[in-house]
Formats: C-alpha cells, sequence, structure tokens
C-alpha cells in the first residue's frame, strides 16, 4: 500500500522521477481545515487506479491515529488509519511497517497517505509567486523532532 | 390511583453551547441521520468545558436520553460524559456520568428524575462532554433524544414537591443558622410554625449535651452508641485507603551456622498459599550468579524455613533467574516455566524450557518437560507471565521474550526479539494449546506479546486482565481482558494515548495483584526503566483499578516525601522503588508481602535487596473513628477547663485525653503534645458572631459539633452548607 508517483511524466520520462512533480496544501474535505503542507499526488502501488496524496513529514500536529493496525488483500504492509483532528473523520493511513515486494519496488518513501474522496489539494506556489513549487525545491525533511522514544535498557533482561 | 402516564418523547430546543466547528452546528443534533457524516454537533476544540445546554418545551419529568450515533465507529464519540438537569440553567444537579460505545448502535441511559423516591421535573439538560474515543480529538454528538412525562398533570405535581423541597431546605439552612448563632427564639417559632426536622433526633440530643449542656461524658457514650449500631459505616466505606508499610523481621533461630533466611537478590520468584498463610521463594540472580535455593515463610511464624539449598540436587529446576512460578492452591502444588540465560551459555542444549511442579505436601519436585516446546508449549521465554486457575486444572502463560542462540543467521530475523504468544497448559492431561500468537494488535481478538507486563487471572469473572509491560523499545499503554472461557479478548483501553495522571504511568517497573473479591486490581509502580527519569522524584505509587466501574484510583503517590521531610530517612518507612522484585498478596487476610529486587543503582550494578515488607491497605476502623471522636471531645472539653481551672485541666490532659492518643504515632503524640501550651493561653482569638450575643464556649462547642455530625450518615445531618456562605463580597 505504498504509493507510487503519479503517472503524469511516465509517458515522457524512462524513471519515476517525483522531484518534478508539484508541492500541494492538503485539506480535509470535511471540515476544510489544513491536514499537511507537503503533499504529492501518486498512486498506489499495489493498484494503480487508485489515486491518493501522499506526505513525508508525520503530519502529527493535524492528525491522530484511529483504531489499530490492519492488512488490506493488496500487500502485506501494515496500515493504521488516520483521522483529522478537527472533525474525526478518517482521511488516510499510515504505513507502520512497509512489506517487502513494496519497499522493493519504485516508491517515492512516503509513508502518510491521503485518501482523494476524504482530501482536496491546492498546488502550493514557490516564493516568486509565480511557479508551482516543485518537490526538488522543498527544502530537506526537517527533524521530526520532539518524538520521544523509549529509551532501550541496554540490557536484555533487568534481574 | 391514576394509571402512569407513558413516556413519551421530550421536545426540546438547543439554548446554550461552548462552541462549534465547521457546519457541526448544535441543532444537529435533532436530527438522527446516521449515514451523514455532517449531521451532529462537534466542538471547536476538547478544552474543557464544552457542553451543550438543551431547553426542554415545558418543564417534564427526564426519565432517559437516548443517543444516536453514526453509521460507522468515529473517534469524536463520546467516551465519557455527564449530564445535568434542573429548572433553571445556574441551578442543575447532575443525572447522569456514562460514556458510550464506539458503534453505531444507539444508546439510551436512564436519567436520575428523582430525589427521596420523589420526581423531580426539569426545564434545562446540560451535556457534558469529558473525553472523546480520541482523546485528541474533539466532541461530536449525533443525535440526542429525550423521554419523560411532560402531561401537565403528573408534572404539575412535582413542581410544587420540588418548590415545597426547596423551601424545606432552605427552611433547615436557616434552623442551623439560628441555631448557631443561639437566635433560639427565631429557631423555635420557625420549628413551630413549619415542623421541619433540622436533623435526626439523635443528633438533636448530641447538640442539647454537647452545646448547650457541656456533658461530655454523655456526648462520648451517645457516639459509642452510634458507632456500635454501625452510623459511621457510610463514613468508613468513603474514606480512601491509605497504604500501611511495614517491614518484616523474620524471628531467627540459631541453627547450623547458614544464613536462615534468603539472602539477597532480584528476578527471584514468589507465590502465596493463602490457606496456609505461606509465602515460597525460589531462586533469583544475587548480582553475580543464579540461584536455586528455596524457602517458605510462615506469617503466623514469622519465619523462613529454607525447604531446599539447592533445588537442583533433588530432582528439581537448576538455579535460575526470571522464571516465574504459580501456585495450585487447591492441590498445593507450585509450577515453574522459563529462565533467563546469558548470552555467553546460550546453545542448543540450554535453550530448552525446562518445566517443573513442586508438590508442598510430599515436598517432591517433578520434571513435567525437559521442553514445552516441543510439546506444543513456548520456547525457553523469561519475563513472562503465568496464572493459576486451579478451578479447570489449567495454567495459562502469556509473552516473554523469547531466547534463541547468538549467531544463528538462518534465520534473518534473529536480531529482531520474538515474544511469546498466549498458552494454556492443561494440567491433567499435560497438553499444551496455543490461544494466540504474538500479533500486532491486527484484529479486535489479536493480542501484542511482551515482557515485564502485568497478567492476573479473576476466578470469579474468570477473565485473565494483562496491562502493561514493554516490546523493544515501546512501553505498551494498553489493558485488555481474556475471557479463559468464550476466548475472547476485550479491549479495556487500547493505550494509544494515556489519560495522564489518571492511570498508572508505563515505563515504571510495576507489579500487580488482583482480589476477585473486592473486584479490584492493586498496582505498585516505582523504579522507572528511563536512566533519565530514574533520578527524578518519582517514587513508590499505589493504583487500585476498579474491575467493575472501569475505573483507576491512586491511592498513594510519595513523590515529595523527602524534601518535606529531610530528616527521615524514607528507607525505614516503606520500600524503596526497585526493579526485578516480587509482590504477591494474600486475598483473604488483605495483605500484600514484598521481598528483595535491583535498585537500580549504577554506582553499584551488582547490589541486590533482601528486605521483605508488609503492605495493607487500609480505611479507619470503627474502633479508630471511637477513639478519634472521644479524643476531639476530651481535647475540647481540656480547653475548655484550661480557662477556667488549669490545675484541674493538666490532670485531666495527664490522665483523661493521654488515654485516647495513640502515643506510637509520632503524629498524634506530636499534637498531644502541644496541647499544654492551651493551658498558657489566654481567650483572644476569639471573633464574635456579628448581632449574636454567642459566646467563645457556645460557638467552639458548636464546631465540635458540626466536626462530630460529619461521621453521621447524610440523612440523619443538618444541612452541610451554611447560610452565611451564601454571601459573596
Amino acid at each position: 500500500m505504498i504509493v507510487y508517483e503519479h503517472l503524469d511524466s511516465l509517458e515522457t520520462m524512462p524513471l519515476p522521477d517525483f522531484k518534478n512533480k508539484c508541492v500541494s496544501l492538503i485539506f480535509c474535505k470535511f471540515c476544510e481545515n489544513i491536514l499537511c503542507t507537503r503533499g504529492m499526488k501518486a498512486v498506489l502501488l499495489a493498484d494503480n487506479e487508485v489515486e491518493l496524496y501522499s506526505t513525508d513529514i508525520p503530519p502529527n500536529s493535524t492528525i491522530d491515529f484511529v483504531s489499530s493496525c490492519y492488512c488490506t488483500e493488496s500487500c502485506r504492509c501494515k496500515l493504521k488509519d488516520i483521522a483529522c483532528l478537527k472533525c474525526g473523520n478518517i482521511v488516510g493511513y499510515h504505513v507502520v511497517v512497509p512489506c517487502k515486494p513494496c519497499l522493493m519496488s519504485c516508491n517515492n518513501g512516503h509513508f502518510w497517505m491521503f485518501h482523494t474522496r476524504a482530501v482536496f489539494a491546492i498546488n502550493r506556489l514557490d516564493s516568486s509567486g509565480l511557479k508551482l513549487l516543485l518537490w526538488r525545491d522543498l527544502p530537506e525533511i526537517e527533524e521530526t523532532g520532539n518524538e520521544e522514544l523509549g529509551w532501550l535498557s541496554e540490557e536484555e533482561c533487568i534481574r | 390511583m391514576a394509571a402512569v402516564p407513558e413516556n413519551r418523547v421530550l421536545a426540546y430546543s438547543v439554548c446554550k453551547w461552548s462552541s462549534y466547528s465547521s457546519t457541526y452546528l448544535p441543532e444537529n443534533i435533532l436530527v438522527d441521520k446516521p449515514n451523514d457524516q455532517s449531521s451532529r454537533w462537534s466542538s471547536e476544540s476538547n478544552y474543557p468545558p464544552q457542553y451543550l445546554i438543551l431547553k426542554l418545551e415545558r418543564p417534564a419529568i427526564a426519565q432517559s436520553i437516548t443517543f444516536g450515533k453514526y453509521e460507522k465507529t468515529h473517534v469524536c464519540n463520546l467516551k465519557k460524559f455527564k449530564v445535568f438537569g434542573g429548572m433553571s440553567e445556574e441551578n442543575m444537579t447532575e443525572i447522569l456520568s456514562s460514556g458510550l460505545k464506539n458503534d453505531y448502535n444507539k444508546e439510551t441511559f436512564t436519567l436520575k428524575h428523582k430525589i427521596d423516591e420523589q420526581m423531580f421535573p426539569c426545564r434545562f439538560i446540560k451535556i457534558v462532554p469529558l473525553m472523546s474515543w480520541g482523546p485528541s480529538f474533539n466532541f461530536s454528538i449525533w443525535y440526542v433524544e429525550l423521554h419523560g412525562i411532560s402531561e401537565p398533570d403528573v408534572v404539575q405535581p412535582c413542581l410544587n414537591w420540588y418548590s415545597k423541597y426547596r423551601e424545606q431546605e432552605a427552611i433547615r439552612l436557616c434552623l442551623k443558622h439560628f441555631r448557631q448563632h443561639n437566635y433560639t427564639e427565631a429557631f423555635e417559632s420557625l420549628q413551630k410554625k413549619t415542623r421541619i426536622a433540622l436533623e435526626h433526633p439523635m443528633l438533636t440530643d448530641l447538640h442539647d449535651k454537647l452545646v448547650l449542656k457541656g456533658d461530655f461524658d454523655a456526648c462520648e457514650e451517645l457516639i459509642d452508641k452510634a458507632v456500635n449500631e454501625g452510623l459511621f459505616n457510610q463514613y468508613i466505606s468513603h474514606q480512601e485507603y491509605k497504604p500501611r508499610w511495614c517491614q518484616i523481621i523474620p524471628k531467627t533461630t540459631k541453627g547450623d551456622g547458614e544464613e536462615n533466611r534468603p539472602g539477597m537478590r532480584g528476578g527471584h520468584q514468589m507465590v502465596i498459599d493463602v490457606q496456609t498463610e505461606t509465602v515460597y521463594l525460589f531462586g533469583g540472580w544475587d548480582g553475580t550468579q543464579d540461584l536455586a535455593d528455596f524457602w517458605a515463610y510462615s506469617v503466623q511464624d514469622n519465619q523462613w524455613l529454607c525447604i531446599s539449598r539447592d533445588t537442583e540436587k533433588e530432582n528439581g529446576p537448576s538455579a535460575r533467574s526470571c522464571h516465574k512460578m504459580c501456585i495450585d492452591s487447591q492441590r498445593r502444588q507450585i509450577y515453574t516455566l522459563g529462565r533467563y540465560l546469558d548470552s555467553s551459555v546460550r546453545n542448543s542444549k540450554s535453550l530448552k524450557s525446562d518445566f517443573y511442579r513442586y508438590d508442598i505436601d510430599t515436598n517432591i519436585w517433578t520434571l513435567l518437560s525437559e521442553d514445552t516446546s516441543s510439546d506444543g508449549g513456548p520456547k525457553l521465554v523469561f519475563d513472562h507471565q503465568m496464572c493459576m486457575d486451579s478451578e479447570k486444572h489449567i495454567i495459562y502463560t502469556f509473552g516473554g521474550r523469547i531466547l534463541t542462540c547468538n549467531g544463528n543467521l538462518e534465520d534473518s530475523r534473529t536480531n529482531e526479539p520474538q515474544f511469546s504468544g498466549l498458552y494454556a497448559y492443561h494440567c491433567i492431561s499435560n497438553t499444551w494449546k496455543l490461544l494466540r500468537d504474538d500479533s500486532c494488535n491486527a484484529g479486535p481478538e489479536d493480542v501484542q506479546s511482551r515482557i515485564g507486563h502485568c497478567m492476573l487471572f479473576h476466578n470469579k469473572n474468570r477473565c485473565l486482565y494483562v496491562f502493561g509491560g514493554q516490546r523493544s523499545k515501546t512501553y505498551l499503554n494498553d489493558f485488555f481482558s481474556y475471557d479463559v472461557d468464550h476466548d475472547h479478548v476485550e479491549i479495556i483501553s487500547d493505550g494509544t494515548k494515556k489519560d495522564s495522571g489518571m492511570v498508572p504511568m508505563t515505563g515504571f517497573t510495576q507489579r500487580a495483584t488482583i482480589d476477585p473479591e473486592l473486584n479490584e486490581i492493586h498496582v505498585l509502580s516505582g523504579l522507572s526503566k528511563d536512566k533519565d527519569k530514574r533520578e527524578e522524584n518519582v517514587r513508590n505509587s499505589f493504583w487500585i483499578y476498579d474491575i467493575a466501574r472501569n475505573s483507576w484510583s491512586c491511592v498513594y503517590k510519595n513523590d515529595q516525601s523527602i524534601k518535606e521531610n529531610p530528616s527521615k530517612n524514607l528507607q525505614e518507612e516503606e520500600p524503596c522503588p526497585r526493579f526485578a522484585h516480587q509482590l504477591v498478596y494474600d486475598e483473604m487476610h488483605k495483605v500484600h508481602y514484598l521481598f528483595g529486587g535491583n535498585p537500580g543503582k549504577s554506582c553499584s550494578p551488582k547490589m541486590r535487596l533482601d528486605d521483605f515488607w508488609s503492605l495493607k491497605l487500609c480505611r479507619p476502623t470503627k474502633e479508630y473513628l471511637l477513639r478519634h471522636c472521644k479524643y476531639l471531645i476530651r481535647k475540647y472539653r481540656f480547653e475548655e477547663k484550661a480557662q477556667s481551672e488549669p490545675l484541674n485541666a493538666l490532670k485531666y490532659l495527664q490522665n483523661d485525653l493521654s488515654s485516647t492518643v495513640d502515643h506510637s504515632d509520632p503524629e498524634e503524640t506530636k499534637e498531644f503534645q502541644l496541647l499544654a501550651s492551651a493551658l498558657f493561653k489566654s481567650s483572644s482569638d476569639f471573633i464574635p458572631l456579628g448581632f449574636s450575643d454567642v459566646d467563645q464556649v457556645y460557638a467552639q462547642r458548636t464546631q465540635l459539633f458540626d466536626t462530630l455530625v460529619n461521621f453521621f450518615p447524610d440523612s440523619m445531618t443538618p444541612p452541610k452548607g451554611n447560610l452565611v456562605d451564601l454571601i459573596t463580597l
């Protein structure tokens, strides 16, 4: 269930190149809350009929997980649904553990997906305000920062 | 008598709300459209207070409330909410405190609509969401229907009663005020006119003896009688538990020179036989090596008995630590499974999961299996959990990390820790059954394996309760039960976000016990495994989970005690926080026992503990309350005496008053010692009560009366409030 970059450019280019894709703002279709400023239009690896938006940085301040992990029939990736914090409606999913076939295939490295039926997107403009902002011009991924990971004791066993 | 009118839908409008977001307007709750996600009220934030106030078309008896929902589960559904009702917006009473399931089914709740068997009317209904199913999400209500009686024939008498009830309570407040301020004539004439009782005659009697006559001996007699008649039981049941730790110093007998109590260790195991009040302790790690000694502590004799210095020599288990033990109290047998092995000694031979049973009466160990994994049971694990179902003669074991050989590269996932699932061992047929494999909670019936968790068996509702623990770097917050007879997992809390401060924190080593009779789970949590947090002030905390009410309460947390009391050595009062200790519970005598563990001192990593503690959770007893009341009465009597006849007062202090003090209690003793200062105090700190002629004696006796009245049930006492408190500046 990992996404592949969108097919727009496939006819002209031999290899998918997501750097040339537009960066979109993603909004919740239900309550119009802005969900993410780093969206990319893409299709599913497992089923390229399905269009989606994806993003690279966890949109922690606008969405949260709902329910527990599940798998779909398409592949063995472990997924978890995400919902808009404002209205609580499910807007997409997070790939918690990607499966091998998906990882080996050409993917855009994004693990956060938004369903097109639940969101709408507006393309971002670059600093000139004239041209569309492309992924290659987007600053590198910032540190995920405050995610506090549990400290792992060096010992396997405390006795 | 007229037939009771039917319970009908009550018409209402939404008259006030805290907030709403987007198009999720408050009035959406008037229509039931389960297939429309937008047909709901949704708050703008989940920051309290969030509420909706509904106004009924006309006053009615609101008997029930029905919540409609969305056709699918939704994180904004109300997991916890309260409903208030009243005739005015300013004056509402709580009429429901509950929660909705996160599903698509409508739910109906009965609303409190009677006081003293009398129905009361409402004009306003306030719904206050407290928690949504996704803790970070806003609150949504999809549909609300109110049911009740609005027929004027029924409601009018209730309105009359309601207004009469309020009038009655107002008069009682006046009566209380008048008496407190000694407006005797006003009091008597109001009581004569209205014939309203301020309190139970017994308390009027107490007031008469205490405040008016100062007959303190008669007061003591009256309190004595009240306690013996069980009138203080309601008060006692509302008191919180207080933990009482007591270090056990076992009796020592001069014997063969060898130690006659178990030495320092962590990672050992303990079980208790509640019938004979015997604690069994086996194995552990003393800081350098595994142990194979086996002990029994008799509570009645306060003595350890060494059953075996080395169980291996008696065909029992070899030295080990991080194993698990459980006891079958009915058949008086103890089972042990699992152990930890240092990576240096792991090989295909040593990595066998042997399984032993010890028979208490014959003192014989039996090897049930050389390797349970070859019998379809668990592989060699450590830090798992094991519970005994004596009734069906089945053992349940869950979790633990599977020990594997080092450098075995056949499996590419060798480096990833593997965890053992949930197994049942049928003792009679000596067979294992895998009930749940380790999974990532993928489905509703799946469970996630772990180490260092708690698992308890409730022998009355026949469920296993599992919570806490750790899986590699992740501390788990979830809490679920497993119905052993119906093979069904029920998630009690998914633990995605913790209700901070409301549940025991994970990542702190916790030990838990269960009391099926009280329907409670007890959790002692101490040291954090997180090195950064370890140096902080967080010390032991004790939690009680009420199974029926699905609620946690923290009995105590002693994070500040060192600062407050620098002179006191905390270690003498309660066990220091630790890892790898053991806690067992005697549910019959309501006592916990704790032994040893690893104090986690980075400066002395080999240090292990051998201290032994009992813990009782206490509520004040009848006897304590009686003594306490007598103390209060005599203390006051002394203070009164001190003003008039200091010499007699001193004698009274030394004899009568002293006899009501528990001199072994440092706080009581200290307070007692300070009492003598009353002998040298002049009565200058008395603030006269406005216009009344109440003197200091009367005012102080009244104060004592109010204190004593608090121990009596509400149905007997004067109103709790005071008229003067209605006055704001």
